[in-house]
């Protein structure tokens, strides 16, 4: 007869769970880190690789050439591509303020008007995602045009007339910011509606208990609170749009051109110059991921003061 | 012909004959007769649609129906460019087409792209049709790169119920009276134009400094133009929307606005409207060689050449090809393919620095 001791059973139990935790960590983080490294580090290394000349079209093996830096020397001395850089930096700003100012009030009033229908309601705001983007920016050009819905409604009340429409509607950097602005709010009104949703409410009830206006409660509780969504959503709105091309190029004309269409156009339609493309490419991610980091830290520094 | 372009023949005597060798072994073995059917076994089994690269609007079937008359049911696979760079960008990309559609000054780009290949031309009966001078214009060091097919121009197009220009003249493109009713096309060859406008000798071998003016007239005037078109739907649905009225344009474009029932011209600039010819391409290393040679020889009929003239107003180079209408053949010049040399107009040809000129007209569009 064996005599089994209770140490000796509870012994291998420990070894068994470092087993299971040491093959669950990299299975869960297997397929995300290879998909980083896959999609997302090589392509970069390429297109690094692409800007100082290393390699020349479609050739990524086999053909390699000498080092250069004269494609990041000339777009660091040309106010041609650093100006384009600097305007599409103004129209994404513009656009992100404008968004954030519009979602906040419907974000607003979905998470704290106490509506039992706030989820109808968001689903509401986020229907036209269930239409293509492109059918959506295309529509804008249908209300916009010089024959489209405004200028037709201004030609029948009769505030212009049919030789004098309002041109700057379509094809101009209006044009751009507007359709902009049109398809990010929901982008923007989704994480501020978490942010203000989430924070405890008796915190407004304590601020009116002290003496605080609506107003001074809204300012000094509510809008300090939901920062981390207002910030998620503009960076969420400033991202892409700085590099945006689809839009620019569908109802921006000479004057909405931005610095994603040139990115875009020096790979696909001008003769192709995909070492310039590249360093363009890279100018924008280093910008924009330098912006994320800085706003990232201002994001916490709020949290942990208004914690 | 070249005896090195016979790509048919290439193909049957290299790694083909291995296969024949397997699959016709019996009749290799039975008689001569069987090599003759084994080869046209071979030959049948280029499979999956023939890729063409071309533009947009010459993807209709009547402009390659004598195509599908032969290979019933095999309707080509279109990819569009939007011009010669794009498709090179496309290509490059791994785009690999049966069939592409450059314009003549492209043929020696293309020819040293490495991305397609001479045609044979025994298999292109209609060839002897074409006009010889673009039959000629279409070779290069002695090999026939480039099958012509439709030609045309590259001019201004306007609203002759809004616009009244001072002259005909590229300047019309940059007219400050029309301040943000003008549309140019999204291509190095504005600075080509320019060169033209600016009274230079050779515009499409400009020396540096002569870049430099052309370049700068196109900065100096860019704030004056509404859009730059790449897409020819685009443009044609702004100037029937009334959002243009002057248009760098083809032939097709002024032909589209009649049918809005726009009051259109078609402008040929005094220093003189540019000139094309497009060139059917064979891609290097196709496994549809048969029928990439019928589709070019499809494109190349009397039948096709017509339709194209009758519909979208370019000429064709089939010498037999004529259009209905009286009036195309005089707004458009169809019947004269001399009007597309000088000095008439300026044949689209080479341009030696041309990744230089595309670098400084993406600094246009940029600045």
């Amino acid at each position: 007869m064996t005599v089994h001791s209770p140490a000796a059973e509870a012994a291998p139990q420990p070894k068994r769970r470092r087993l299971r935790v040491d093959l669950t960590t990299p299975g869960l983080l297997g397929l995300p880190v290879t998909w980083l490294v896959v999609f997302f580090l090589c392509p970069l290394v390429f297109v690094g690789a692409y800007s100082i000349d290393a390699l020349h079209g479609p050739s990524l093996f086999g053909e390699t050439h000498k080092v250069t830096l004269a494609a990041w020397h000339d777009f660091f001395h040309s106010s041609v591509y650093l100006g384009l850089f600097w305007k599409s930096v103004k129209m994404s700003l513009v656009v992100s303020a404008i968004v954030v100012a519009c979602a906040y009030p419907v974000a607003y009033y979905l998470a704290l008007s106490g509506t039992k229908r706030k989820y109808v309601l968001l689903l509401v705001l986020i229907a036209p995602f269930l239409t293509s983007y492109l059918l959506r920016v295309l529509a804008w050009k249908v209300i916009l045009g010089n024959r489209g819905v405004l200028n037709s409604f201004l030609f029948w009340t009769g505030a212009r007339s049919r030789d004098h429409p309002i041109t700057q509607l379509l094809y101009s950097r209006f044009a751009v910011i507007l359709v902009l602005a049109y398809i990010w709010i929901p982008f923007v009104a989704l994480p501020i509606f978490v942010s203000l949703e989430s924070f405890d409410r008796r915190l407004l009830e304590a601020a009116g208990d002290l003496g605080s206006s609506r107003w001074q409660a809204f300012v000094r509780v509510t809008l300090p609170l939901s920062m981390p969504g207002v910030i998620a959503g503009f960076l969420f709105v400033f991202i892409p749009t700085v590099g945006e091309f689809v839009t620019p190029s569908l109802v921006g004309g000479t004057s909405g051109y931005m610095y994603g269409n040139q990115i875009s156009d020096l790979f696909s339609t001008g003769f192709p110059d995909w070492q310039t493309g590249s360093v363009l490419a890279l100018f924008l991610l280093g910008v924009v991921a330098l912006l994320t980091a800085a706003l990232t830290r201002f994001l916490q520094f709020r949290d942990v003061a208004t914690g | 012909m070249h005896e090195g372009d016979d790509v048919m023949e290439r193909r049957l005597r290299r790694d083909d004959l291995l296969k024949l060798a397997a699959t016709g072994a019996v009749g290799l073995i039975a008689s001569r007769s069987g090599l003759a059917e084994a080869a046209r076994a071979q030959l049948a089994k280029e499979s999956g649609r023939l890729q063409v690269l071309d533009w947009v609007g010459y993807e209709v079937k009547p402009l390659w129906a004598p195509y599908l008359q032969k290979y019933p049911g095999q309707k080509p696979k279109f990819t569009f460019m939007t011009n010669e760079a794009n498709a090179l960008a496309k290509m490059s990309a791994g785009l690999k087409p049966d069939v592409v559609r450059p314009y003549v000054g492209y043929v020696q780009d293309f020819a040293e792209s490495g991305f397609v290949q001479p045609w044979n031309t025994k298999l292109i009966p209609n060839l002897k049709h074409l006009n010889p001078t673009m039959v000629k214009a279409g070779q290069y060091k002695g090999r026939q790169w480039g099958i012509p097919e439709d030609w045309g121009f590259d001019a201004i197009l306007y609203r002759t119920d809004k616009v009244r220009p001072k002259a005909n003249s590229w300047s019309l493109l940059f007219d400050d009276r029309y301040k943000g009713k003008i549309a140019w096309f999204d291509d190095l060859n504005q600075l080509v134009w320019a060169g033209y406008y600016l009274g230079f000798k050779k515009p499409y071998d400009q020396s540096d400094a002569q870049l430099k003016q052309s370049q700068n007239l196109l900065k100096s005037k860019k704030k004056l133009v509404r859009i730059f078109w790449s897409s020819e739907t685009d443009m044609q649905s702004a100037f029937a929307s009334g959002d243009i009225w002057i248009a760098y344009a083809w032939p097709a474009d002024w032909v589209a606005m009649r049918g809005k029932h726009l009051k259109v011209a078609y402008m040929y600039p005094k220093e003189g409207a540019l000139s094309w010819v497009g060139m059917l391409m064979l891609g290097k290393g196709t496994s549809r060689p048969e029928h990439a040679h019928a589709f070019a020889n499809a494109w190349s009929s009397q039948q096709s050449g017509a339709w194209l003239e009758d519909n979208y107003g370019y000429g064709h180079s089939n010498t037999l090809a004529r259009p209905k209408s009286k009036e195309l053949v005089q707004a458009l010049k169809l019947t004269n393919p001399g009007a597309l040399a000088e000095p008439h107009a300026h044949i689209d040809r080479h341009i030696p620095r041309r990744a230089l000129y595309a670098r400084l007209w993406e600094e246009v569009k940029a600045s």
